[in-house]
C-alpha cells in the first residue's frame, strides 16, 4: 500500500465524499451568508466536498469544536428502576472522518489532544477524538489578512492528521501519516509519489515568504515578554475597547474552558441531564467564587490572563512553545478590532522605558 | 406539598403570559405538579401565600409599588417576569420626559390640556417614573426577553421542583451567536446590540439573520462607552445610538450611564 500518492482535485473529491458510506463526513462548506462552517456532508456528494480543497478564509468556528460541542450532554441521572440512583454518561464514538483542516486548526487540535489526556482526562472529547479520522490540507497561501501562522509555528504541522493534502506540481500530495491513514489511502485513485519530503519541499517552495503576518522576534522571546510584562500598561490598551462579550475566547480553536448546567425535566423532577457550556476568561464571572467574589474581575486582568496562557501559561504546562496557533480568528470576529497579533508584536516590542506601570488588579 | 404559584401583573402587555399558556404542551405536564392560585389570564381563585410569585410588568405609580411590597411579602421566591419586569422595557424611555410632555406627544395638546384640567383624571399624574421591579423589591430569578423565552420558563420550574435554581450567567447574546455558528451581522456591515446584552434566548433574532435589538436588557457590567465607539465606527451617530439603546434598554442606561439615583 502507498504512503503517498499524487491525485486529481477531482479523485479526492470522490474519495472524500465517498468516505460518506462507513462515517459521517465532516466537511468545510462556504454558507450562503459567505462564512465557512464545518459540516456534515451527504454521502456521495462531491460538489459539496468542493471546500476542503478550497482556501476560502478560516472557517467562522475552528473544526476542534466538534470533539466538544456546545450544550453537549455530559451525563443524564434519574432513578432506575429498582428504585436505585443511576447516572449514565453519554460518551459519543460514532466514526468520523474530519477533512479539510488546515494546519493552524491541526496544530490546536493535536495540542487540545496533550491537553484533554493530561492529568484529568475528559472522557467526552476523547471518545469523539478516538473515533475521527482527520485529513488535513496544507495552505499554499495565507487565508486571511490576520494570519499569523507561520510566526506561530503551525504553518508545516501535520502530526494529529491521518492524510495530509497539498497542492505540488498541479495536482494533489496525498500523504498518510499514520497507519489508519495508510487504509484510507487504498481507495484514492492516483500515482504512488516515490518521494513524499521532495514534494512538500516543492509545496514549500511555491508559498510566499513572508506567510501571513510576522511577528519581530520567536515564540520563546514572546514567553518570556509576556511573563516580563505583568505590570505593564499593554493591558489595559488592549482592554479599553473590550466589550467582554467573550467571542475571541469562544473562537480560539485552543479555548477549551466551561462550565455545566443542569437540565431538569419539568415533568419528573428527579431526572435530569448534566450539560456543558462553552466559557472563556474574558466574560463576566468566569472567576466568580463561592459567596460571590470574583477574583480576576478586571478586564485589563482579563486579557492579561488569556494572553499568558496562549504564550506562557500552558506552553509553561504542556511543554510547547505557544498556545495560540496562529489563525488569526479572535482579531478577525472581534467587533473591537482587538487582536492577539497586535498584543503579540507590542509585548515583543517592550514598552517604552518611561511608560508609567499601569495598576492592573489581580 | 405542591408549590404554589402566582402571577402578577403591573405595566406590560401581558405578552409573557401569553408565551407562557403558549408551551400548551408542557403546561399540562406541569399542572400535575404545582398548584396555580392566581393567573390573571386563566383563573381567579385567589391565594394567600405563594412559594413562587411571577411577576410581570413595570412599576409606576406608588400603589403599584405598594402592592409588589405586598407579593414580595407573600412570597418564598419572586420571580421577574419578561423585559418590562426585568428592565423597564420600552415603556422606560419615558422616564426622559415629563409626564405632561409624554402625554401630548402620544395624545396630543388639547387633549392632554383637557385631561389635566379634569379632576377626575388626576390619578393619572400619579405615574412618577418607571421602574423595573427590582429597585422596589429584592427579586431572586429573572426571566428576561420580550417575551420571555417559554423555555427558561418551565427550566426555572423544573429547577424549583428539584429544590434547585438555575445559574444567570452574566453573558452577551455574542456567546449565543457563537454556539450557533452565527456569523456576526458587523460583518455584513451591520450594528448589533448584542454585545451588551443578556444571553439567554439562543441568540434567536442573529439566528433568523435580524440583528440583537437588546430586549433581555443591558448587562450589569457593559461597557458602553466601548459600545459606543463600535457603533459610531460602524456608522451609526450618537442619536441613533441612543434611540437604539432606548428601546429596550432605557431604564439600564440611565443607570449605567447616569449612575444610581
Ligand atoms: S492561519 Fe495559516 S494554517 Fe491556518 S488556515 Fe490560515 S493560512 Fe492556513
Ligand atoms: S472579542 Fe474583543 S470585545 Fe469581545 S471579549 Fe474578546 S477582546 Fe473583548
Ligand atoms: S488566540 Fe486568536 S489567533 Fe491565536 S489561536 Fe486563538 S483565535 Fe487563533
Ligand atoms: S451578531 Fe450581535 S450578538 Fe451576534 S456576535 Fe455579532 S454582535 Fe454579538
Ligand atoms: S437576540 Fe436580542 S433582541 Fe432578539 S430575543 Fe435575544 S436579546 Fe432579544
Amino acid at each position: 500500500m502507498a504512503e503517498a500518492l499524487y491525485a486529481s482535485s477531482e479523485s479526492v473529491l470522490d474519495w472524500i465524499a465517498n468516505q460518506g458510506s462507513t462515517r459521517a463526513v465532516i466537511a468545510p462548506r462556504q454558507g450562503d451568508d459567505g462564512a465557512i462552517r464545518y459540516e456534515p456532508l451527504e454521502p456521495g456528494d462531491r460538489e459539496a466536498a468542493r471546500g476542503v480543497l478550497a482556501l476560502a478564509g478560516p472557517s467562522l468556528l475552528p473544526p476542534g469544536k466538534l470533539f466538544s460541542p456546545p450544550g453537549e450532554v455530559l451525563f443524564t441521572w434519574g432513578p432506575a428502576e429498582d428504585g436505585s440512583f443511576r447516572v449514565e454518561p453519554r460518551l459519543d464514538r460514532a466514526p468520523r472522518l474530519l477533512a479539510g483542516v488546515h494546519p493552524c486548526d491541526l496544530r490546536a487540535i493535536h495540542l487540545m489532544d496533550r491537553v484533554q489526556a493530561d492529568g484529568n482526562p475528559d472522557p467526552h472529547y476523547l471518545a469523539r477524538r478516538e473515533a475521527t479520522a482527520i485529513v488535513g490540507l496544507a495552505c499554499s497561501e495565507p487565508c486571511s489578512e490576520r494570519c499569523f501562522c507561520e510566526a506561530m509555528g503551525s504553518l508545516d504541522h501535520h502530526e494529529g492528521a491521518d492524510v495530509m493534502l497539498a497542492a505540488v506540481d498541479g495536482r494533489i500530495l496525498a500523504h498518510a501519516r499514520t497507519p489508519l491513514g495508510v487504509s484510507l489511502l487504498a481507495d484514492l485513485a492516483g500515482e504512488p509519489c516515490a518521494d513524499p519530503e521532495a514534494a512538500w519541499a516543492r509545496h514549500r517552495a511555491a508559498r510566499p515568504e513572508p506567510f501571513g503576518r510576522a511577528l519581530p522576534g520567536s515564540r520563546e522571546a514572546l514567553g518570556r515578554a509576556t511573563t516580563a510584562a505583568w505590570s505593564d500598561p499593554v493591558w489595559t490598551r488592549h482592554t479599553e475597547a473590550c466589550l467582554a462579550c467573550g467571542t475571541c475566547n469562544l473562537v480560539c480553536p485552543t479555548c477549551y474552558c466551561f462550565d455545566t448546567r443542569d437540565e431538569i425535566d419539568v415533568a419528573h423532577p428527579g431526572c435530569g441531564e448534566r450539560c456543558r457550556d462553552w466559557d472563556g476568561c474574558m466574560l463576566p464571572g468566569f472567576a466568580a467564587v463561592a459567596g460571590g467574589h470574583d477574583f480576576r474581575r478586571d478586564l485589563a486582568a482579563r486579557q492579561r490572563h488569556r494572553v499568558n496562557r496562549k504564550f506562557a501559561y500552558l506552553p509553561a504546562a504542556h511543554g510547547d512553545a505557544s498556545f495560540c496557533v496562529g489563525c488569526g480568528r479572535c482579531g478577525a470576529q472581534c467587533t473591537a478590532n482587538i487582536d492577539i497579533f497586535d498584543i503579540a508584536r507590542d509585548l515583543l516590542a517592550g514598552s517604552p522605558d518611561d511608560a508609567p506601570e499601569a495598576e492592573v488588579s489581580a | 406539598m405542591r408549590p404554589r404559584i402566582a402571577f402578577f401583573d403591573f405595566a406590560s402587555c401581558e405578552g409573557c403570559q401569553l408565551a407562557i399558556l403558549n408551551c400548551e404542551d408542557r403546561l399540562l405536564d406541569l399542572l400535575q405538579l404545582v398548584d396555580i392560585v392566581e393567573f390573571r389570564e386563566a383563573l381567579s381563585e385567589k391565594g394567600a401565600r405563594y412559594d413562587v410569585a411571577f411577576v410581570e410588568g413595570s412599576i409606576h405609580r406608588e400603589i403599584d409599588a405598594e402592592r409588589l411590597r405586598d407579593i414580595r411579602a407573600r412570597s418564598r421566591l419572586l420571580v421577574a417576569l419578561g423585559a418590562c419586569a426585568s428592565t423597564g422595557n420600552v415603556q422606560a424611555a419615558a422616564n426622559a420626559l415629563s409626564p405632561a410632555e409624554n402625554f401630548a406627544r402620544v395624545y396630543g395638546e388639547a387633549a392632554r390640556n383637557r385631561v389635566q384640567a379634569d379632576r377626575r383624571h388626576w390619578p393619572l399624574w400619579a405615574h412618577t417614573r418607571v421602574r423595573p421591579i427590582e429597585e422596589v423589591v429584592e427579586v431572586d430569578h429573572h426571566l428576561r426577553g420580550c417575551p420571555v423565552v417559554p423555555e427558561e420558563f418551565l427550566r426555572f420550574l423544573g429547577h424549583v421542583l428539584a429544590g434547585t435554581r438555575p445559574m444567570e450567567r452574566p453573558h452577551a447574546v455574542c456567546t449565543e451567536c457563537k454556539a450557533a455558528g452565527v456569523r456576526c451581522v458587523f460583518e455584513r456591515g451591520e450594528t448589533c446590540m448584542g454585545q451588551v446584552t443578556w444571553a439567554g434566548c439562543r441568540a434567536i433574532c442573529t439566528r433568523q439573520g435580524y440583528r440583537c435589538d437588546g430586549c433581555r436588557g443591558l448587562l450589569p457590567d457593559a461597557n458602553l462607552a466601548a459600545h459606543r465607539r463600535v457603533l459610531r465606527e460602524h456608522g451609526l451617530d450618537d442619536e441613533a445610538i441612543d434611540a437604539r439603546y432606548d428601546l429596550f434598554c432605557a431604564a439600564g442606561r440611565q443607570a449605567i450611564e447616569e449612575g444610581p439615583l
